[in-house]
This record gives C-alpha cells, sequence and structure tokens, in this order.
C-alpha cells in the first residue's frame, strides 16, 4: 500500500519513512504544500500523513483542494501548533485524524493503520435500511441523501443496529456490544446516545420499541 | 494604630483642637476673672469717692462722716461689703463691720487708688481699695478703706469656668467631626486608587486611572510604570517559556528517535526509560505551550462573540477521534443561538481544553449544556468519571500544579481553562456532577 508523507523537515520526514517503511507500506514524501497537492491529486495513496506547516502551499489549503477535487483518502493531520482553533479547522477541512507533534512513531503507525482498516475490508461497503445508507469503508452515513457526520461509537451503534435490520435490541446488548461489558448506569449512556443521533440525524431515525429495545426505523416514515 | 492614615490623622487633629481649646479655656477664664475683678473695684472706688467727699476731721483729730455710703450691704453686719476710716486718733468703720476692724495699712497711697488682697474680718479673703486723704489743709491724714469679700469672684469664675467648659467640649466635638470629615475626603482619591489597584492585580493589562488629584498623581504614575514593567517582564519570561517549550519538541523528536533505535537494539529496559521521560518532558512542554497561548488570549472587549453550539459541535468532531474521545457519547445541549462573549478563538481553546479534559476522565458520557440569560452565559460540562475530591478542587485550579503530573490528572486542562475564563472575565466553578463525575461550571457576566 502506498503513502504520501507531506512534511518539510527532512530528518522527521525521514524517519517517518523509515518507521513506516518498516511498518510494511511503500512511502513517498512530499517537502512543500505544491509537490503535496500534485502528488495527492494524481496518485492513487491509501492514506495521507499530512504535516499543516508547510512552505508554499500551507497544508490545511492542499487538504480543502483535494476534498474538493474529491480526493477522499484517509488523512491523518500532524502538526506543531496543536492548538485548538487548528484541530477544528484540520477536521472540519476534512482530515480523518490529527496527532500533535511531538508523537511517538509507533503511535503514527497505529493511527494509519487505523485509518486504513476503516477505509479497507468491506466486500459490499453500503448498508441501507430506511432512510440511512451506512458507508462502512468511510464510517460516514447519510439520511435521505443528506450526509451526517458520526462518531465511531455513534457508527458501530448504527451499524449493529442496521446488522439486525427489523429487530429491537435492548439497551443492555447494546452496552454489552459497544463497551464489551455493561451495568446499569450504561442504558443511560445508551439513552444519551439515542438522543444524540435523533438530534443529530432526525426524530425517526431510532424507534423506541418499548419493553424490547431500539431498532432502526425501516421505511423511515 | 499607627499604619492607619485615617486614625493618625484623627487623632492629630483631635489633639491638637483640644490643647487649642483647653489653652483658649485657661486664657478666657483669666480675662473673665480680671474683668470683674475690675468692676468691682470701680465699685469700690467710688464708694471710696463718697467716703472722701463727706469725711471730716473732729476737733479731737477724729475723723468724722457728715453722710456714711447708702448701699445697704454697709449696715448688715458680716455682709462682705465694709468700709473703714481712720487716722492715728481714731477710727470709724460700717456697721458690717461690727466689732472688727480692716487690717491697718502700710502701703497706702495718697495720690491713687490702690488694692490688694487680705486675710478680712470673719477670716475671710477680701478685696481691700484704699488710699490716703487729707480733708483740710494742715490736718492730719485719714486712710480710707473699703473692703469686699473676694469668695463671690471666685465663685463666679468658677461658674463661668464651667460653662466655658460645656461649651468648649461641644466645639471640641463639632471642630473633630469636621476634621474627620476633612480626612474622609482628603482620602477618598486614595479609596478609589486600592479599588483600581485590585482590579490591577487581577488583569495585568489594567491601569490606575490618571484623573487623580496632583498630590497623588506621581504616584498613579509611578505605579503604572511599574504595571508596564511587570506586564513587560511576564510576557518576556511567557515568551521565552514558548521559545523554550518549541525548542525541545526537536530535541524530543530525536531523543524518541534514539529510543527507537535502543529498542531495536534490544535494550528494552533502556528504552522504556527514555520513554518515560520523553513522556513526561512532552507533557510539560505541551503544558506550557497551551498556557503561552492561554496567556495571549485578549479581554473580552464588547464587540467580541462566538456561536456557542456550533464551535463546541467542531471541537466534539475532534474529541471524538481520540484515543479517549472515541468510546465516549457527547450530549450537546445549549441553545443554537446562545452567543458567549468571547472571541471565538478564545472560545475554542477554552472548551477544547475542558472538553478533552472531561473526555480523559469520563467513562461513557460527557455533557455539555448551556444556558443564555439577558447579561449572563454559562456553560456546565459534565462527565460520569471518578471526578475530583473536594480537598482537591482548589488544587486541581492551581496555576502551578506540576506540570508532570498533568498527562494523567484533571490538573492541566483545568490550569488552562481557568486563566483563559479569568482572561475573558468569566468565572470558573468546580463541583459534583449529577453524572457522578466532575462539573465544571463557567459562566460569564456582562452588561449590554
Amino acid at each position: 500500500m502506498r503513502l504520501l508523507v507531506v512534511e518539510d523537515d527532512i530528518d522527521v520526514a525521514q524517519d517517518l519513512a523509515r518507521a513506516l517503511q518498516g511498518a510494511g507500506f511503500i512511502v513517498d514524501t512530499a517537502g512543500d504544500g505544491e509537490t503535496a497537492w500534485f502528488k495527492g491529486s494524481t496518485e492513487d495513496y491509501a492514506a495521507v500523513v499530512l504535516d499543516l506547516g508547510l512552505p508554499k502551499l500551507d497544508g490545511l489549503s492542499v487538504l480543502k483542494r483535494w476534498r474538493s477535487a474529491q480526493r477522499d483518502f484517509p488523512v491523518l493531520i500532524v502538526s506543531a501548533r496543536s492548538d485548538w482553533t487548528e484541530k477544528v479547522d484540520g477536521i472540519e477541512a476534512g482530515a480523518d485524524d490529527y496527532l500533535g507533534k511531538p508523537f511517538q512513531i509507533p503511535e503514527l503507525v497505529a493511527r494509519v493503520r487505523a485509518l486504513l482498516r476503516r477505509a479497507a475490508g468491506h466486500a459490499s461497503p453500503a448498508i441501507e435500511v430506511g432512510k440511512l445508507v451506512l458507508d462502512t469503508s468511510r464510517m460516514s452515513a447519510t439520511w435521505a441523501g443528506r450526509p451526517v457526520r458520526l462518531s465511531q461509537l455513534e457508527f458501530r451503534f448504527l451499524h449493529y443496529l442496521a446488522h439486525h435490520a427489523g429487530c429491537p435490541i435492548s439497551a443492555g446488548e447494546l452496552a454489552e456490544h459497544l463497551y464489551g461489558a455493561s451495568d446499569t448506569n450504561d442504558s443511560n449512556a445508551i439513552e444519551a446516545l439515542v438522543v444524540r443521533l435523533r438530534r443529530k440525524i432526525g426524530p425517526d431515525v431510532i424507534e423506541t420499541r418499548r419493553g424490547f429495545g431500539y431498532a432502526l426505523a425501516q421505511n423511515g416514515a | 494604630m499607627q499604619r492607619s492614615l485615617r486614625v493618625r490623622l484623627l487623632l492629630g487633629a483631635a489633639i491638637a483642637i483640644l490643647l487649642a481649646l483647653a489653652g483658649s479655656w485657661v486664657g478666657m477664664t483669666i480675662l473673665f476673672e480680671r474683668h470683674i475683678e475690675r468692676r468691682v473695684k470701680e465699685e469700690l472706688v467710688r464708694d471710696g469717692k463718697q467716703l472722701a467727699a463727706s469725711v471730716s476731721i473732729g476737733a479731737d483729730g477724729v475723723p468724722v462722716i457728715a453722710r456714711e455710703p447708702g448701699d445697704a450691704r454697709f449696715e448688715k453686719p458680716a455682709s462682705g461689703l465694709y468700709w473703714q476710716v481712720s487716722t492715728p486718733r481714731g477710727m470709724l468703720r460700717s456697721r458690717s463691720l461690727w466689732d472688727q476692724a480692716l487690717p491697718a495699712s502700710g502701703t497706702a497711697s495718697a495720690s491713687r487708688w490702690s488694692d490688694r488682697l487680705v486675710a478680712g474680718p470673719f477670716e475671710k479673703e477680701l478685696l481691700l481699695v484704699e488710699r490716703v486723704v487729707r480733708p483740710e489743709r494742715g490736718a492730719a491724714d485719714v486712710l480710707l478703706q473699703i473692703g469686699y469679700e473676694s469668695a463671690p469672684l471666685h465663685e463666679s469664675r468658677a461658674q463661668f469656668g464651667a460653662e466655658l467648659a460645656v461649651f468648649l467640649a461641644l466645639l471640641w466635638v463639632i471642630l473633630s467631626a469636621a476634621a474627620w470629615v476633612q480626612v474622609e475626603l482628603g482620602l477618598r482619591p486614595l479609596r478609589r486608587v486600592r479599588s483600581e489597584l485590585e482590579a490591577l492585580q487581577r488583569d495585568p493589562r489594567a491601569r490606575l486611572d490618571a484623573a487623580h488629584p496632583l498630590e497623588i498623581e506621581p504616584l498613579i504614575r509611578a505605579i503604572n510604570e511599574l504595571a508596564d514593567t511587570r506586564e513587560r517582564d511576564l510576557e518576556r519570561a511567557r515568551r521565552r517559556a514558548a521559545d523554550l517549550a518549541h525548542g525541545l519538541k526537536t530535541p524530543l523528536a530525536a531523543l524518541s528517535a534514539q529510543s527507537r533505535r535502543a529498542r531495536e537494539a534490544g535494550a528494552h529496559a533502556a528504552a522504556d526509560g527514555l520513554d518515560r521521560a520523553i513522556n513526561a518532558a512532552t507533557a510539560a512542554v505541551e503544558g506550557e505551550l497551551a498556557r503561552s497561548r492561554a496567556a495571549a488570549v485578549r479581554a473580552a472587549s464588547a464587540g467580541d462573540s462566538a456561536a456557542a453550539q456550533s464551535l463546541i459541535e467542531s471541537i466534539i468532531r475532534v474529541v471524538e477521534r481520540t484515543e479517549f474521545g472515541q468510546r465516549l457519547v457527547f450530549e450537546v445541549d445549549v441553545p443554537e443561538e446562545m452567543h458567549v462573549p468571547v472571541a471565538a478563538g478564545d472560545f475554542t481553546e477554552l472548551m477544547g481544553a475542558l472538553i478533552e479534559n472531561a473526555s480523559h476522565h469520563a467513562r461513557r458520557r460527557v455533557r455539555i449544556s448551556g444556558a443564555a440569560s439577558p447579561g449572563a452565559r454559562q456553560l456546565c460540562i459534565d462527565d460520569d468519571g471518578p471526578g475530583i475530591a473536594p480537598d482537591q478542587i482548589s488544587e486541581a485550579m492551581a496555576r502551578g500544579g506540576r506540570l508532570d503530573e498533568a498527562g494523567t490528572g484533571h490538573g492541566l486542562g483545568l490550569a488552562i481553562a481557568h486563566d483563559l475564563v479569568g482572561a475573558t472575565r468569566g468565572r470558573i466553578e468546580l463541583s459534583r456532577s449529577d453524572l457522578g463525575g466532575l462539573r465544571v461550571k463557567i459562566s460569564w457576566a456582562f452588561a449590554r
């Protein structure tokens, strides 16, 4: 799998490239924003590691250009500034993950692997239940054609319900699935999650079957 | 007492006024006594002149009075008013003298009326007026004496003194009150300085108002210059701390590369130790950088405003991608139209620090709720984690919290939030959440 590492500090770039090569990837590097934008627009990468402070064209602009050109490979931002405004801007511009400098190389490799895992491995990436379509490759969803941004937890919750489309799942079972174990407090968390999803997507996305549990709306009526 | 300017000024004024009034009491009493003494003497001299006009010498050399002075007191024994006319051959006395006599005189002059105090009859002190006259040419000298008991004089002086004392005491009270008013008025500008200094203490950017009385203006100028210096020093120290933190990032990255190589070479124990040190140093560096960002926050100006809900949702989208945040449900219960009186960038830093902090400690849920009322905004961040013991709350907020422990504790995020909230003139409170963990409540009050 080919990765693109965009980093203007040559030492750091080489260190990153060596580590990722050691993890079994093929690595291209770019030292400035324009080169990065060009490579990302013309080559197919499985994922990109993008530094934000770049000469010629800053990382955030590169990312925005890729996204507006429908380049949707997963992007991991690394940045030295690590202030919240930059993190928020990065994620809003379409980054998939964020890592502040200085970071541990193993952590970066693990994050890249997680991005790739999310993006790959599903034979049939889309699951459709009523008006809800779950894209398992990007862990995103659309509701009546409108894109919805989901957290990992929210996606796993909807995904589990979608796998059991039609039959209600109890809060206890959902908690068991999401958290591995469950106690009575966790059904409060599940309830909070349902409230949040209804607010985020639409009030009728999840039905409450009293006494049985939760289920996705089948026809979205 | 010595340290209070007011007490010192008041005490000084009260004592000075008291001394002046006591002095005037003594002086006025003496003047009064001399005045009535003079009046009494004039009366005695008038009686004496009457005597002198009617005295003559009889054939035997004994004085003869043609007409006695008219005052009834001369008729009543021991009345306190007496006369006596004497020649070497004999004497005449008022009835009031009864069987007593006025003392003989060696000092009476022929040219004028003289007076003196003598021990008189009936064992009373007398004011005695006397003169020697010669009624006829060639005749013997006649000594005229008129005596008046001095006790009534002393009595009226004592009475006058007592009345005057009451009056002067009243005057003392009034003047002291006036001095108090004066001191209060005089010290009022200093009180304003004090309240302005308190503002300066809270916010290093504040300055004292230049419109102060001329007398304390040099002080104000000096304080403001000191504040300027302090702010510059603070700024310099912050910049150096931030530079230092930035400067450490690259060596830290190099160190972690070394640690990785050590691990590859099989030196796992050495690599573990190195990693621990690198993690601690990284936490300290991150903390210092976060603080320098917090310090750069401007004080909220009237125009600053941030849309709370959308910024909070953006921050949650970031936190949801972190190791801690991805397992949590974030509940947002903030009115869509709610704006807070803080610049958007500062609000993002503040809420980022608090939400990330909550996500580190929450078990399943983080709740962000907001409420807006006229002139006030309030936000609560609740988590269902272990929370903080009440006695550790102030420690968690302390600015000097140990940064190397901040990676795991509530400390750093809260310390940063504390700085930020303070810089934006808000309030931050910690308490127990109904979710079971920590509740951080931040609020702003503003006049609109």
